[in-house]
């Protein structure tokens, strides 16, 4: 078995065992999940990003995709390239959008000692220590931690050499691939065990139609996910990832909207666990560049090259 | 219980070789510039003999097939790169498309000796084309209700029986015609065979129809006591079902179930100019974002038909998301070039209208978007 199968099936495990509604319900309230970070820590995966990990930066992000499978109520993005960024795991360091001297959308800034604040357009960033009396407290609409601090005294420049932002959203493209696997997932058990008729909802060739339209969306989030994290740290990084993030998020609306068409009143109520993952994509796919925003940078290129050569751009190996 | 899901799209690239033989294609499209007055992708339009006779001279059609049948002995990949070059740039394939996807492949495998030396050679050389004799006027997408049948008689078989909507039947050599040579059972798919009907000696009666674009490319083919020598049945009499079926994965995931409205998306990009508006160059974006998504999977199916497998349905899948998205192309096209005053944009308002008006064919040939929604939810565990 290789190192990626072995990473995926290890995270699979431990997020299975450590993560359930209870613990995303807590997370949900406001309440930091410190047992499963402590599990995340025990096992490493808060390094798996970091140039000395010894595990392919490819891998890294095909365990985020995992912790999206389970709608894991970390910022494993963030913290990922945090520690990346940082050259260092000594503490918990999560990641913003660097606008001025503050940082904006910064999850779970309380319990953080270091923000990394990231220009999106400068391709560099700042680090800094964290005031807890300073922050304004945030979220997004899974009710994920999405903060706004100040840039402190003392706040160090990141000094990157690779293109930030691309990679955080390639974080939201591998997440949502997962999340949107799992929605599929649940909306397949639900269909096959709810019954209305006499027979199991799954068996109503309306039902079967939209899973039909759900499993095509899935596949095609899937793969345009995967090949965004292959042609990481390649020539066609950026673009590959606008494609991806832009393909990600037309299927996470498609998606979310059938999956709870299938679960009917009861995928509306929060005691059901389908909305932490649907209102996850639904988060997910407008942060760092929703579908209008890598739309156009991949149209203004595709432009830029022209009629006659756009074909030549499609068709490159990868 | 946790439900897995079960579809699988490898991560599969087009082998390290493969820029070489694009660019021998796009030198050999650039040469042949009068062939390509009117680029459409749509695999079904420009029937063009003397196209396809130069594409066999340079081996580019049966590229897979075995070198002693005409065939070149090349890889699934191989076949894979010249197609997609074929169909972006819009060149006329329909006449010998057919026969280089389906027939030849059919008759290599299921056919006599005699037969493959006596058909396919022919069809690599561009010279002989094929149609499909499936749809009758009772049945479409329920294949297995044939109407048509078949009965051996001393002379041969005896066939009665109408077949309906078959592409190019009046400008074709042959049609393999699914026949039923036995009586229908409590067992739908058995008592059907497949024959080949020489359409220009046999004595069927072929009537083009009409379509919406005002053109003339599928058929009637009628059977009246249509006698043909007993060599001409395919495979094993009775065996129909399974020849017909085993063949869908190739047919269903190949670049003509995704690009055939490439060219108004090329004509877009031309009417966008270098700096477009940020909504049109959204929707450049977001037609080439799918389109990504959709070639890496339709390779993926590629290369596990390469690997030996049969992934009937991602295949489905595949096919049903490309023929979604070939619709989808160009209503996006069109909102993002405003029709007033200014710019009248006539290449692309020519090439989105020839599409246009071929469209609802992308979502009903070779298996409709609802026959496909149920195959992929068969696939799901949901029937």
């Amino acid at each position: 078995m290789d190192t990626r199968q072995l990473l995926i099936d290890t995270a699979e495990r431990i997020f299975s065992d450590h993560c359930d509604k209870a613990v995303l319900d807590a997370a949900e309230r406001g309440e930091f999940p410190e047992r499963l970070w402590n599990v995340v820590r025990e096992n490493g995966f808060h390094e798996l990003a970091m140039a000395d990990s010894g595990v392919d930066l490819k891998d890294a992000f095909a365990v985020i995709r995992v912790a999206g499978r389970h709608a894991l109520p970390l910022p494993m993005v963030e913290i990922l390239l945090a520690n990346r960024w940082l050259q260092s795991s000594a503490e918990l360091a999560v990641i913003g959008r660097l606008e001025g001297d503050r940082i904006a959308d910064v999850p779970w800034a309380g319990n953080a000692k270091r923000a990394l604040g990231i220009d999106w357009e400068g391709a560099d960033g700042v680090s800094t220590s964290v005031s807890v009396e300073e922050i304004g407290t945030a979220r997004n609409v899974a009710a994920e931690s999405r903060d706004g601090l100040p840039v402190m005294a003392g706040a160090q420049p990141l000094g990157l050499n690779e293109p930030a932002f691309e990679m955080l959203a390639l974080g939201r493209v591998a997440s949502m691939a997962g999340c949107l696997e799992r929605i599929l997932e649940l909306s397949l058990q639900y269909a096959n065990e709810r019954e209305q008729f006499g027979r199991p909802i799954s068996k109503f060739q309306a039902i079967q139609h939209n899973l039909a339209i759900v499993a095509g969306e899935v596949a095609a989030a899937s793969r345009a996910a995967d090949a965004a994290i292959d042609a990481l740290e390649g020539d066609r990084f950026a673009l590959e990832v606008a494609a991806a993030k832009a393909r990600v998020g037309e299927a996470a609306g498609i998606v979310a909207e059938s999956a709870h068409q299938v679960h009917g009143a009861m995928g509306f109520t929060h005691e059901h666990q389908l909305h932490h993952f649907t209102r996850r994509v639904w988060a997910w796919r407008d942060e760092y560049g929703n579908e209008a925003f890598w739309q156009e940078r991949l149209g203004r290129h595709l432009a830029g090259i022209g009629a006659e050569k756009v074909w030549d751009f499609l068709a490159t190996r990868g | 219980m946790v439900v897995r899901f079960v579809l699988q799209f490898d991560r599969i690239s087009l082998p390290e070789d493969s820029p070489a033989l694009r660019a021998e294609v796009r030198e050999f499209l650039a040469a042949e510039s009068e062939h390509l007055a009117r680029p459409n992708s749509d695999f079904g339009t420009g029937h063009d003999p003397a196209f396809s006779r130069k594409l066999g001279a340079r081996g580019w059609i049966g590229m897979t097939w075995p070198k002693q049948y005409g065939g070149a002995e090349r890889s699934f990949f191989e076949r894979y790169v010249v197609t997609e070059e074929l169909l972006a740039a819009g060149a006329p394939v329909s006449a010998h498309w057919i026969a280089d996807r389906q027939s030849g492949p059919l008759l290599l495998r299921f056919g006599t000796d005699a037969q493959r030396e006596a058909y396919v050679p022919p069809i690599a050389r561009g010279e002989s084309y094929f149609s499909i004799g499936m749809s009758e006027p009772n049945t479409g997408s329920d294949l297995a209700s044939v109407r048509t049948t078949a009965k051996r008689t001393g002379d041969g078989w005896l066939i009665n029986g109408t077949k309906l909507w078959t592409s190019e039947a009046h400008r074709n050599h042959y049609m393999i015609t699914l026949v039923r040579t036995d009586a229908p059972s409590d067992n739908r798919h058995a008592g059907l065979s497949q024959i080949i009907v020489d359409l220009k000696n046999d004595g069927a009666r072929i009537r083009p129809i009409r379509n919406i674009a005002g053109s003339e490319d599928f058929n009637e083919v009628v059977f009246e006591d249509v006698l043909v020598p007993e060599d001409r049945i395919v495979g094993e009499p009775g065996n129909g079902w399974q020849q017909v079926t085993s063949e869908l994965a190739y047919e269903r995931a190949g670049p003509e179930r995704f690009l055939s409205a490439f060219r108004v998306f090329v004509e877009l990009v031309r009417a966008a100019g270098e700096a477009p508006e940020p909504q049109l160059a959204a929707a450049i974006g977001r037609i080439a974002a799918h389109l990504m998504a959709l070639r890496r999977m339709s390779i993926s199916v590629a290369g596990m038909l390469e690997d030996g497998q049969s992934p009937e349905v991602e295949a489905a899948l595949v096919k049903g998301l490309g023929n979604d998205f070939e619709k989808l192309l160009p209503e996006v096209a069109r909102l993002a070039v405003p029709t007033g005053p200014g710019a009248e944009h006539r290449r692309f308002r020519q090439t989105f209208a020839d599409t246009l008006l071929l469209s609802p064919a992308f979502t009903i040939r070779g298996g409709t978007r609802e026959i496909l929604r149920g195959v992929i939810a068969r696939g799901l565990g949901l029937r």
